[in-house]
């Protein structure tokens, strides 16, 4: 008998003692509402992959939003450091001894490859997405063992912001090579802080810590990602405490969160604006299109209150922007500088007095439940139109490919400002003449001479004061024409369980390094 | 007899071809799978490429006619997104689906043939209506509106997370089960009613059978006819899995995959559910039909 005590003794001495040793980080599980089907960092750009992939893998430089929700400084990741050796060429030294999480080590032939031609830029590339972010790109070369060069065909001040988009995502050639773009994609290998354990895109991402990570220990033991389509299943996951962070909180369940014990409720501006654009187009299926005279689209924005609108569905979370006057950019925003375009019902009664339009309904494109609070604006803003006598229509249809079917007189879409140290992208790249604003089946606008002009001085300017001043130019012959509306900056939402100390910025990626995880 | 069946298989092959006609057409019209594919603001080329790899710029015939060929051949396709075989995808949610609904079921027959059957016996008394009163709420519950307060009241009450695999099948089976079970049992009450009243149910109380003897072998059997029917009908759909309950639930089924693949426009896997869950339903339904040649004489001798 006294042996048998012992012996239970022993075992709960050893269970005991084993126990300390386990690995006390937590286990963080994440509830989405949805995953993308890759976690190739370029092929599957989207909120939903970058969401995930960021864990995985690691980018050339970063931003510091652990430090600035707006994260504007610009940080030395896999790129050590770099500089300028001519106008055209750039030069990246890259961190020595960084391991794959298979141990293999990171070196220039690596990132020569994730840049390469053949994944991103070429005729036929690997990952067609990879393009728009590597145009101008003409040579990418590893000159040493941790040295690349990179040569772009027009000089660009700012190549390094790109450095922070998919393009600066370092992959492992070697694994990329011998199991192919599809594979990879599936059981995807960087040098981030955690590494995949599996992968169903239908049900769950699973990764545990790299604990050979370079750039330090890792806060969670593990790191899942699970789909529950549902947001009340989410939301009850994480009240039981199966989850610890719950994405996408519908604005109307916002307060439900807000008053349950023991969760809380994060909501943060990222950098992409719902907007809507005017087709200024007549075509075949839209023969004498009213919107066609821009003074009944500047009537339609003088119309609109969007601060009250904004005000109302969003209180403080958010705000109007001007047009291109956005935070993120940096020495380019310019708080004081206003819309041309505001609302002032008279003015806009003015306007519409000088156009022929007949009161016809003007048809818009609504895709179902895609920018929250987008639908209930629209009818404030039906309603605001019809006070000065234009008559709008929504039309609310189930995705983008039935939103983008003509014959549409108005089409709503977001524009991504992506952080590239100018308003380059959102002004040039969506507005001008390779964007598909201008070149998509769904096209609503054909640049003006005008337009053409300053856009291309705006590129070429090298200096801050030139491009700042050919900047506004540009934006000043965009509210000439005015073939869109911006409405405001939109607004993600997290839950998580009260005690979780992590905050990811103002983005909609949930990175749990620990530079935004605290290893309590 | 051999023209009975002949004629059933016959119709089991037209159901099947016009299941996988229509699912093709639909599906390509309600979307461009490609540009479901890309992301709202990719650009046209993004698109093409897309649509290039994925063999959507040929003529649709030619599509079509590649579609059947592969059928004939038992290839379904792969999916876009994820570049495995549809089968693939499909076989690997149906062990938790099946799970699932067969637990539903399970819980809807053992509960709903009892009730229903309880209720005959017991006709217009107070236990009646109410087995009655009961059995139409939970037919008529939307099962989204009660998996929502199952799971909502587990984790707000009583802290227990009910979704996902990890959990128990019970909550959503029992969600899932319970509009089955309603139906199950206002068929069984009113079958077994019918046979009860029938003449030969007096004429075997005039011989002097005994009453639980009259109520197992006479009239249990002529009343199960048309629970046959309605059981084959939810075996088949079992396949199908449940796309509002697997959803709520967050539990990773057929159901979900279907959605899912319907919302991206992944071809090759949404033809390959329907496909498979239009074989089940007449699979089942030829199976039902020979059923009945075992336990219908009437049908055997015509």
């Amino acid at each position: 008998m006294l042996k048998l005590v012992r012996i239970a003794l022993g075992a709960i001495f050893l269970a005991a003692a084993s126990f300390a040793h386990a690995d006390e980080r937590p286990a963080i599980k994440v509830a989405v509402d949805n995953l993308w089907p890759t976690m190739d960092p370029v092929i599957g750009i989207s909120t939903t992959g970058a969401r995930v992939h960021s864990n995985l893998f690691d980018t050339l430089v970063r931003r510091n939003r652990w430090e600035d929700p707006e994260g504007t400084t610009l940080v030395p990741w896999l790129a050590e450091s770099w500089e300028r050796k001519s106008p055209n060429v750039w030069v990246i030294h890259l961190r020595d001894g960084v391991p794959f999480h298979d141990g293999h080590v990171m070196d220039a032939d690596d990132v020569a490859f994730s840049m390469s031609e053949e994944r991103l830029w070429g005729e036929k590339p690997l990952a067609p997405r990879g393009t728009r972010y590597a145009r101008g790109i003409v040579r990418v070369e590893a000159t040493g063992p941790l040295t690349v060069e990179i040569e772009t065909s027009t000089p660009d001040p700012n190549f390094i912001f790109r450095l922070v988009t998919p393009l600066g995502f370092v992959l492992p050639k070697h694994y990329y090579e011998e199991v192919g773009t599809e594979a990879f994609g599936q059981m995807p290998m960087g040098t981030g802080p955690y590494k995949l354990v599996s992968f169903d895109p239908s049900v769950s991402v699973e990764a545990v810590a790299n604990d050979d990570y370079w750039g330090g220990s890792v806060p969670a033991k593990s790191l899942t990602f699970q789909i529950v389509p549902e947001y009340s299943t989410r939301f009850a996951g994480l009240v039981a405490g199966e989850f610890d962070v719950i994405v996408s909180v519908p604005a109307d369940q916002a307060e439900q969160v807000r008053n349950t014990s023991g969760v809380k409720l994060m909501e943060k501006s990222i950098e992409n604006y719902p907007m809507f654009a005017f087709n200024t187009l007549s075509t075949e299926l839209l023969p004498d299109n009213p919107l066609v005279d821009a003074n009944l689209r500047k009537a339609m924005v003088t119309a609109i209150d969007r601060d009250g609108i904004v005000e109302a569905l969003w209180g403080d979370k958010t705000f109007v922007p001007a047009p291109f006057n956005f935070p993120e950019y940096g020495q380019y925003f310019d708080p004081d500088r206003k819309a041309r375009f505001t609302y002032d019902p008279e003015r806009s009664k003015e306007l519409l007095a000088e156009t022929g339009y007949d009161g016809r309904p003007l048809v818009w494109h609504i895709t179902r439940g895609f920018y929250p609070n987008y639908e209930i604006a629209a009818e404030f803003m039906v309603e605001q139109w019809r006070e000065v006598g234009i008559n709008v229509e929504i039309k609310i249809v189930d995705n983008f490919s039935l939103a983008y079917k003509r014959p549409f007189h108005m089409l709503n879409m977001s524009m991504s400002s992506e952080f590239s140290g100018d308003p380059y992208r959102p002004l040039w790249m969506d507005w001008g003449p390779l964007s598909s604003r201008t070149r998509a089946s769904h096209k609503t606008w054909a640049p003006t001479d005008r337009f053409l002009e300053l856009g291309m001085k705006f590129e070429s300017a090298q200096e801050f004061d030139a491009r700042n001043s050919a900047y506004l130019e540009l934006v000043e012959e965009w509210e000439n024409v005015t073939p869109g509306m911006y409405l405001w900056r939109n607004v993600v939402s997290y839950a998580a369980r009260e005690d979780l100390d992590w905050d990811p910025g103002n983005s909609a990626v949930t990175i749990f390094d620990d530079l935004y995880l605290g290893s309590s | 007899m051999t023209a009975y069946i002949l004629a059933k298989l016959f119709r089991a092959a037209a159901t099947l071809l016009i299941a996988v006609s229509m699912v093709f057409v639909f599906i390509r019209f309600s979307g461009d799978p490609a540009a479901a594919l890309a992301p709202p603001d990719a650009p046209q080329e993004v698109i093409d490429q897309y649509a290039e790899a994925m063999g959507l710029n040929k003529p649709l015939w030619q599509q079509y006619a590649s579609y059947l060929a592969g059928l004939a051949r038992g290839e379904f396709g792969y999916s876009i997104h994820t570049g495995r075989p549809a089968l693939e995808l499909f076989l690997e949610r149906l062990p938790s689906t099946l799970r699932l609904g067969s637990a539903a079921l399970l819980i809807a027959l053992a509960a709903g043939i009892p009730l229903g059957s309880f209720a005959a016996i017991n006709r217009g008394t107070r236990i009646d209506r109410f087995a009655m009163a009961f059995s139409v709420f939970a037919f008529a519950m939307p099962n989204f509106l009660f998996g929502l307060c199952v799971i909502l009241g587990g984790a707000l009450i009583f802290q227990v997370y009910f979704g996902g695999t990890d959990a128990s099948v019970l909550p959503a089976a029992l969600t899932l089960g319970l509009a089955a079970m309603g139906s199950f049992a206002r068929f069984a009450r009113s079958s077994l009613l019918e046979t009860i009243n029938a003449p030969f149910m007096r004429a075997a109380e005039a011989r002097g059978v005994p009453y639980m003897r009259r109520l197992a072998f006479h009239a249990a059997p002529n009343a199960a006819i048309p629970l046959v029917t309605l059981i084959g009908l939810s075996l088949g759909a079992l396949i199908a899995g449940s796309v509002v309950t697997e959803q709520v639930f967050g539990w990773p089924g057929v159901g979900q995959l279907l959605v899912r693949s319907v919302a991206t426009r992944d071809i090759a896997t949404v033809q390959f559910i329907v496909l498979a869950v239009a074989c089940t339903m007449v699979l089942v339904n030829l199976l039902v039909d020979l059923l009945y040649l075992v336990i219908d004489p009437r049908i055997r001798s015509r």
